[in-house]
Parts: structure tokens; sequence; C-alpha cells
């Protein structure tokens, strides 16, 4: 029964800023090795549903739970100790420090404490980095280049490396492919795939449609923060397209799952 | 036909290398320029070991400001207010020894003390209040300044009489006794020169060996081997130069073990490389768990600590606290950073930087002195200096874009 149980699922969600509601009771299931695609309107709420997942907003109501177990989420670093990994849309690495040192920002490797000082293990950081990119098959050239002097793909890549490289059991992807060449925005895909190949469970955000169903396996619909969609992946692109707008944009709101209000 | 190509690939590589560390070697290129030029110029006085000597003296009190402020300038702030808080701490050291009498081993970890709680006091405007630096820290350039004038109200001018005080900044090493062989040469600063090479050396080995090991890209050994015979020629005309007037001067040992520990926490430690992470990114440093506000606090209090080890160092190369003790420090520590290297947009520098940076200034200050080039006309070559390292960084950066 364990493979049942999904790795995140959290429930009626709500969510006011002010006057607005930002998100009004919305269920998220996730399960374990799964691609889950996040689309709506600017404003929908998915960017404030899953910054609730990472810790970086507190829900006025609902619940979380991980694994099963019911948890309380107050702040990013609750978030990565639980597991829970984002990748920022405007890119959270220091430009200033190579590949290396971006991956492990926060968590650097110790190899000797005199006291309050902790001497880094740089080989070891440089190392498992070097691994990392390889089993991402990330096509970075070595892994002491500066990260200003990688192109825009690359840089994402790394921001994305840098989520997974930790033992995490969730990764949030706010908009990877956001302001990417056409083939940046190829290489961050298949680097996607890589990752559920081996084994990781996603949830991807993108305006891009064709990205999330390239991606994806399952995908949620938010409309005023509501959930107004939840299926499947499936079918061709363009049948799929269709769909999904009529539901992004409100032409169509037959969705049998809506959440409670 | 084989030895064109390796001549070419030895080109080319020579030119890779060069324009990857353009920055530090366009530093030292002009410190050799600097400093031909002024021997040139002085006919041989600005290279003698006494002028020399006396440089890295004068230089010491805005070396230890400058590469505090190299961390401060790292984070993306800037500390105004250490040249008069040098003052006030070294006029507070004069104070605790002459007039409480206190001993020197008690005044100077007292004085440091001091200097890292001022620090605490602009960590806490700047990190807690987030008080913008420049306005916080000139609110402390006024505070110190009226303290300094307030402690050298009654006297003017405290004349300090203790000689282990005094021979921080004048003293030298002791030699070992003489045994005969090169009479007149300090023979104590030429085994510790001959030890700081071999030391480099097997260092630089042991690295790459690593390095290699783990299949990282490294050097080609040609460039490997010269870069080692440049570091170990300087760091030996460097002792050869000490050795040949009074040895090894205590300012300069002083000045090596801030160098050596600011070098090693930046560059070795995790608290280095979250400094450079927060300068670098201090949103992206945050959401990775580091706390810029304990950053923050760490590297202002270094300031404060190094303030107070140049107002030391001044008051006892002066053998005295004065009213105008400190004044625009800040300014010259600031500007040799920048010559130094350091980035006013963050993250960027390193301590080793500045020192050369300000060994720069006052190489210039102390050269044209010597030829005897009138003061107004000083500033504007100091200037020119400093506007030329920061248009060269600017350039440097747009074309890596």
């Amino acid at each position: 029964m364990a493979e049942a149980i999904p790795v995140v699922e959290m429930r009626n969600i709500k969510k006011n800023f002010g006057a607005v509601q930002a998100l009004c009771g919305v269920d998220l299931v996730l399960h374990h090795n799964e691609v889950l695609g996040l689309v709506g309107d600017n404003a929908a709420g998915k960017s404030t549903l899953v910054k609730i997942l990472s810790g970086a907003y507190i829900p006025d109501g609902g619940e979380i739970l991980i694994e099963g177990k019911k948890v309380h989420i107050t702040s990013p670093w609750d978030a990565r100790r639980m597991g829970i990994e984002m990748v920022y849309q405007d890119l959270a690495l220091a430009d200033n420090l190579d590949v290396a040192a971006n991956v492990f920002m926060g968590r650097e490797a110790v190899s000797t404490r005199l006291g309050p000082i902790s001497i880094m293990d740089k080989h070891h950081m440089d190392q498992e980095t070097q691994r990392l990119i390889d089993r991402l098959k990330i096509d970075i050239s070595s892994v002491h280049l500066r990260v200003e002097r990688l192109s825009g793909g690359q840089r994402q890549s790394v921001a994305i490396a840098r989520a997974t490289a930790f033992n995490s059991k969730v990764t949030i992807m706010d908009e990877p492919t956001a302001a990417l060449s056409v083939a940046a925005i190829d290489k961050v895909l298949n680097l996607v795939r890589e990752l559920k190949a081996q084994g990781s469970s996603i949830i991807i955000i993108s305006h891009r449609l064709e990205d999330i169903y390239q991606v994806s396996d399952r995908m949620m619909v938010l409309r005023h923060g509501r959930k107004v969609l939840e299926c499947p992946v499936v079918g061709d692109l363009d049948e799929f397209r269709e769909r999904v707008v009529a539901y992004i944009i409100g032409a169509r709101n037959d969705f049998a799952g809506k959440g409670v209000n | 036909m084989h030895a064109r190509r390796a001549k070419m690939s030895f080109i080319k590589n020579a030119k890779e290398i060069f324009l990857q560390n353009i920055r530090d070697f366009g530093m030292y290129i002009i410190l050799v320029v600097i400093m031909v030029l002024f021997t040139i110029t002085t006919k041989g006085t600005f290279i003698s070991s006494r002028n020399i000597t006396n440089l890295i003296n004068q230089t010491g009190y805005i070396v230890v400001l400058a590469v505090g402020m190299t961390l401060v300038i790292i984070i993306r702030h800037i500390d105004l207010s250490v040249g008069y808080l040098s003052g006030f701490l070294g006029a507070v050291a004069a104070i605790t020894m002459v007039s409480w009498h206190l001993p020197v081993y008690v005044t100077i970890p007292l004085v440091l003390g001091f200097g890292v709680l001022a620090g605490l006091v602009n960590g806490f405007l700047v990190a807690q209040m987030k008080i913008p630096a420049f306005v916080a820290t000139l609110a402390g350039w006024l505070l110190y300044r009226g303290a300094l004038q307030l402690a050298t109200m009654s006297k003017g001018t405290i004349v300090i009489s203790n000689a282990a005080f005094i021979a921080i900044c004048n003293g030298f090493i002791p030699d070992i006794p003489n045994i005969g062989i090169l009479p007149g040469v300090h023979k104590l600063t030429l085994i510790l020169g001959v030890l700081a090479i071999i030391l480099l050396i097997i260092n630089a080995i042991r690295d790459r060996r690593k390095m290699q090991a783990n299949k990282f890209k490294v050097l080609p050994i040609i460039f490997f081997i010269l870069k080692l015979v440049f570091v170990s020629a300087l760091v030996g005309s460097i002792s050869w130069v000490f050795a040949t007037y009074r040895g090894l001067s205590l300012t300069g040992v002083v000045l090596l073990i801030v160098i050596l520990f600011y070098n090693f926490i930046m560059s070795q430690t995790v608290l280095g490389r979250h400094i450079y992470a927060v300068g670098g990114n201090p949103e992206a440093a945050e959401l990775s768990g580091i706390s810029v506000k304990k950053i923050t606090y760490v590297v202002f209090c270094s300031m404060g600590m190094l303030a107070a080890l140049s107002g030391i160092m001044f008051a006892s190369r002066l053998h005295s606290a004065t009213t105008t003790a400190g004044t625009l420090f800040e300014l010259d520590a600031i500007a040799a950073a920048f010559v130094g290297g350091v980035s006013m947009s963050g993250g960027i520098g390193k301590v080793t930087g500045s020192f050369i940076g300000a060994f720069v200034m006052m190489s210039l200050t102390s050269g044209m002195n010597l030829m005897g080039i009138d003061i107004s006309l000083q500033y504007i070559v100091r200037a020119s200096v400093l506007a030329a390292a920061v248009i060269f960084d600017v350039a440097i950066r747009n074309r890596g874009k």
C-alpha cells in the first residue's frame, strides 16, 4: 500500500492577501515519480500554491501531508528539511561563484571544524558536482566555471540540479523555461525527463502548454484561486491545448472534481 | 612542424590564461611598472631596502583597514566610520596605558574588543534596522570624530612611552646570532623567506596532484612552473629586501598574519564562501539557508576589530595619539580595495588584491614624495590610477557578457 500514499497531498488550501482571495480551497496531489503540470492565467494562484508548499507563504487554511504525515511548513528551511526543493523563477544562483559553489551553497561539505571555523572540503564538492552534472547529462564543460559565464539554459540546469542534489522528495519548478531560447528550453525539458527517469517527483509551473504536454504525466488548471481541471496528459497536442485553454480562460467550467468552496 | 605547433599552442594557452586572469595580472603589472618607474626617477632610492621597509610600515594601518573594507564591500555595504574609529581607539589605547596604567597585553585585547563592539553597533544598524550602511556609518564617522576630540581634548597629543607598544610599528624581528656568513644581512628573515617558498611549492604541487587525481583541468605544466618561479622570485626578493635592511618589521609580521588569516577564511572556509554568496546574490543566499543578517554582523564586527588594530598600529607608529589620527583613513582603505579589484556591485574581490591595491597607492605617494612632486599633483595622479583601475574592471566585466 506504500505506493498508494502520495508524496505530497495538499487539502483545501486557502490563502488571502488582504481582501483578495488568492486561493479558495485548492487540493493538490502528487504521486511518487510523477510530473505534475500546473497551469493557469496570471494571478490564478499557481505560484501562491507552490510557495505555500515551499514555505515562502503560510496558508490561512487547509492542511499539507508529506508521505501521509501531516506537517506544518513555516519557512523555506522547514520545507527543505522535509525534502521539498524549489527552483525559483528568477534563478536563485550567485553569479560570482562557480558551478560547484552554487550547487553546494548553504550546505558546503566540511573537512575540518576548528571551533566556529569550518574548512570546506572543496575537492569533495567538485567531485560530487561533476558526478551530478554527468548523471543528469548537463552540458557544462567545468564545475569551476563561474555561473555568470553560463548561458541561460545552463544556468537553469544548474539551478535544477542544485534543487535535486540532496535527495529531495519533491522538486518544484516555477516557470523553468521562461526567458530561455528554444534550444535551451529543450535542454531543460530533457533534464526534467531525466530526473523523472531517475525517480524524482516534480511539480512544474509553466505558461507554455507544450512544455507541460511534453513532460507531465498529469496536470491541473487553476482559475481565480480554484481548481477548474485535473486530468492525465494524453491525446495529441492541439486537442490538449484547445481543451486546456478553454479552462484557463474560463470558457469551460464544467469540471466535476471542482474543489469545495 | 612539431616545434612550430608547440609554439603556437603555447602562445594560445598563454593568451587564454592571461585573459582569464587579466585583473590579477594587470594589478601586478601596474605595481611592477610603478616600482620600476620610481626606481629610475629616484636613482634607486625608491627600491632601497630602507625605503621599502618604511613603505610597508607606513602602509600597514591602511592595509589592515583595506582588508576589513574588502569584506564589507563584498557584501555590498560600505563603512565610513572606520577612519575616526581607528583614531579614537588609538586614543583609547593611549589613555588606558598612560592614564590608567594598564599593561600592553591588557590594553590591546581591550581595544580590539571595543572595535568589535563598534562593529556590532554598525551591524545592528545595517542588518537589524535595515539602515543603508552609507548613512549608518556616516553617523559613526561623526560620532567617532567627536569622541576622538573629546578623548584628546585635555592634552592635545597623548604621548605613549611604552616600549613594547611602540615596537609594534617600529620594531623588527630579532636575528639569530651571527655565525660568520652573510654579515650585515638579517638571516632569520632570509630563512623565513626560504621556508615560505618551500611551503608554497609543496602546497601548489599537492593541490595540483589532487586536482589531476580527480581529472579536473589544471594549468599546463609549463605555466605551472612559470607561476611557481614567479611567486618564488617575488617572495625571495621581498625577503632579500627586508634582510638587507633590518629584517622583517613587526608591522610586516602583523600584516602577514592578518592577510594570511583573512585569505584563508575567504578562500577555504564555509564562512568565507557564505560571505561571497551573500555578496553575489543576497536573496539566493537567504533562500539557501544562509543568514544574511549573521554574515552582515560578522563582517562589520571584523571591520571594527581591524579598525581597532589599525588605530593601535598608527598610535604605535607615531608614539602618540593625536586629535587628527584616522583622518581620511577610510577613504584610503576604500580606494585601496577598489584599486585591488573589489567590485561595488558585490561578491567580487580578494584580500590579497586589496593589499596590493594599498601598496600601489602608498608606493605612488612614497615615490612622488621622493621625487619632490607637489602634493596637489600627487592627488591628481592617484585619482587617475584609481579611476583607471575601476574603468579597467568595468571594461573586463562588460566584455565577459
